[in-house]
């Protein structure tokens, strides 16, 4: 009976003009997004670590590359020392929180200067088409056929491992996801009647191209943005580890497990550290991710625990596999 | 379908051109140019105008550019700065080093990966998918070389079942139950690394040709739900997945510098790490083109696979080479 009048009441609710602005998009998704368990903690989580790594000079007082072989290889929760000190007498904490710093902003910058590229690519080739855009895809498919660390290596290897180096090189070997998925959309929507009507009243490229096109494919860019961080984070930390990407004295996660390596004898745990910060924040960024795409992507649909699926089926399913 | 073969063909070979002249050309955009690239560092300056003349770097651009093809069709890669050692000696012999460690790491994953995958497509959301999904997180976050650092210490170190790293024991080259046990550890990380994306393809695969009218159609009829996934299914869900397996055959050549690096594997991987820390121009710029020929190849072959076994795909409209 109460359910009845439940209903009643919402009918009559419903008849009543709702006076306030419906939600826009940006608000569904900002709402979709913040019931998303996963997504929430990854955010945290990873502002945790970009806050814990930024501050590390108010955070720590050790210098991160500073030697004191009077205390090397010290254990963990020793004297000052919460994770001990390396071969060298570095203290690990915060040669840890100084890694995040470099290992993140090169993930966030990687990220940020490919996706331009590939956005730039990408909606020149889509808009324009003929055979400029023939072109631009032949050199995507030639990037896609060099192998991207062969070739990251061979670039530091001829240009030297400068910071600024690797940034550039680690964007310019990937860029051609972006730029393929721009192109897609940019094809699509090329055709639609409002790109028609807005170039029959004379609206020049450049607008089209960023207040129609470029507007309407933003979602699945910002999810391969998000994407990219976890994949540039690992390729540095790879690159780092193989010698060839940040130097000593600076210091990086990947760098550090490449040390860890060598002194596995002495201090197993030296490895299991910078590892584990690399696997925490890229997985935080991929939920970060999902969350985004689940979240923009209209189209996706609302993902039920197995239980009540389970539960859903038996009842009313008469075919449950 | 020939004219279509003949046309990836040509593509393939106008990718491999553009490589060639990429590769050439980062050599000659590097600080210095080419001499300062191809020349070892501390020569007299008399000697170094002498090598100059000798490399030819004297030359027009274009010439050198050509008379370096030439060499590499002819599998002449030049030699070492140091010790003057021909690149193509120190390189095939890990060529197969590599197709060793990567075929086995290979064979293992599809023998797991396939049945996984297809289970998993039959019971969607169960716990064995769940497992899947969330081994493939792993897998798409962890360094892959973190992992075989992990597994070194707690298999070799701790205890010592395996070996820590290297392809033989000294003196027992040849030996292929020392080979088998130094295999365990890399084949495992590589494995890994693989293991969720091709779980994954199998089951994606499988669950589109499961929605099929023609497997409700056997399912109406009566047809054993085991025959319906083996016979009507499976045949057809493998068509996206051959053509996924020839994606991936580069990787049998080229996948594996980290792991390699980490268990000290003599393969290529490794070759390009050692040859870059010690700034060997030639042997970089050699492994990087045949590395690209692979690539492509592999490419290649897969569109044309995908061709011949799949007789929906529209041979006229796929040509264009992006996917």
């Amino acid at each position: 009976m109460s359910e009845n009048l439940d209903q009643q009441e919402k009918v009559a609710a419903d008849n009543q003009p709702d006076l306030r602005k419906p939600p826009g998009p940006w608000k569904i998704a900002a709402r979709k997004f913040l019931r998303n368990p996963y997504a929430m903690i990854s955010v945290f989580v990873l502002l945790f670590f970009v806050i814990v790594s930024f501050f590390a000079p108010y955070l720590t007082p050790y210098d991160p590359a500073k030697i004191d072989l009077k205390n090397s290889n010290l254990p963990a929760f020793s004297d000052g020392h919460l994770l001990g000190t390396d071969e060298l007498g570095r203290d690990i904490l915060t040669r840890l929180l100084y890694s995040g710093r470099i290992s993140l902003t090169i993930g966030f910058s990687v990220a940020l200067a490919s996706v331009i590229i590939g956005t730039i690519v990408g909606a020149i080739s889509g808009y324009f088409g003929g055979w400029i855009d023939t072109v631009l895809m032949r050199f995507v498919d030639v990037m896609y056929s060099l192998p991207s660390l062969f070739l990251n290596i061979l670039v530091l290897a001829i240009f030297g491992d400068e910071f600024i180096y690797m940034i550039l090189i680690l964007s310019f070997t990937s860029w051609m996801g972006v730029a393929r998925l721009v192109r897609g959309n940019f094809l699509q929507l090329r055709e639609m009647q409002y790109v028609e009507a807005a170039r029959a009243i004379g609206v020049p490229n450049r607008s089209i191209i960023f207040n129609h096109l470029l507007r309407n494919s933003i979602h699945p860019i910002i999810v391969n943005a998000t994407l990219m961080v976890g994949a540039a984070i690992l390729s540095e930390s790879a690159l780092s580890y193989l010698g060839l990407g940040i130097q000593a004295p600076q210091t990086s996660w990947g760098l550090m497990l490449s040390n860890a390596q060598e002194f596995m004898l002495l201090d197993p745990w030296l490895a299991v550290y910078p590892g584990v910060c690399i696997l925490i924040v890229v997985l935080a960024v991929n939920f970060i991710g999902d969350g985004l795409q689940q979240a923009l992507n209209p189209r996706e649909k609302k993902k039920h625990p197995v239980r009540r699926l389970n539960e859903w089926r038996k009842k009313f399913s008469k075919s449950a596999v | 379908m020939g004219e279509y073969i003949i046309r990836r063909i040509i593509q393939a070979l106008i990718t491999l051109f553009l490589v060639t002249v990429f590769t050439f050309a980062l050599i000659h955009l590097a600080p210095g140019g080419p001499t300062q690239v191809m020349i070892a560092p501390g020569v007299s300056p008399e000697a170094f105008e002498v090598q100059k003349r000798n490399l030819g770097l004297d030359d027009p651009i274009h010439i050198q550019y050509f008379r370096w093809v030439g060499n590499l069709l002819q599998g002449d890669f030049g030699t070492t700065f140091k010790n003057n050692i021909p690149i193509s000696d120190i390189l095939w012999p890990t060529v197969g080093n590599t197709f060793v460690l990567m075929t086995i790491a290979w064979l293992v994953t599809l023998i797991i990966a396939l049945p996984w995958g297809i289970y998993n497509s039959t019971k969607v959301y169960g716990l064995s998918d769940q497992t899947a999904s969330f081994i493939s997180y792993l897998g798409f976050a962890m360094p892959t070389f973190w992992f075989g650092i992990i597994l070194q210490q707690i298999f070799a170190m701790k205890l010592r079942w395996l070996p820590l790293s290297d392809m033989w024991t000294y003196g027992k080259q040849g030996d292929l139950g020392d080979l088998a046990m130094h295999l365990v550890l890399p084949v495992t990380v590589l494995s890994l690394g693989f293991l969720a994306s091709y779980v994954k393809y199998a089951r994606a695969s499988m669950l589109e040709v499961l929605d099929q009218d023609y497997i409700r159609t056997a399912r109406a009829k009566g047809v054993k739900e085991r025959k319906v996934v083996f016979r009507h299914a499976l045949r057809n869900a493998l068509i996206p997945i051959v053509t996924i397996l020839g994606l991936d055959l580069p990787m049998l050549v080229s996948g594996a510098v980290l792991t390699e690096k980490v268990f000290n594997w003599p393969g290529m991987g490794r070759l390009f790490v050692d040859m870059a820390t010690a700034r060997e121009y030639s042997a970089l710029m050699a492994i990087v083109i045949i590395t690209s020929v692979f690539v492509v190849l592999g490419n290649m072959l897969a569109d044309i696979l995908y061709a011949v076994v799949d007789p929906r795909v529209q041979l006229g409209r796929k040509g264009g080479g992006s996917k």
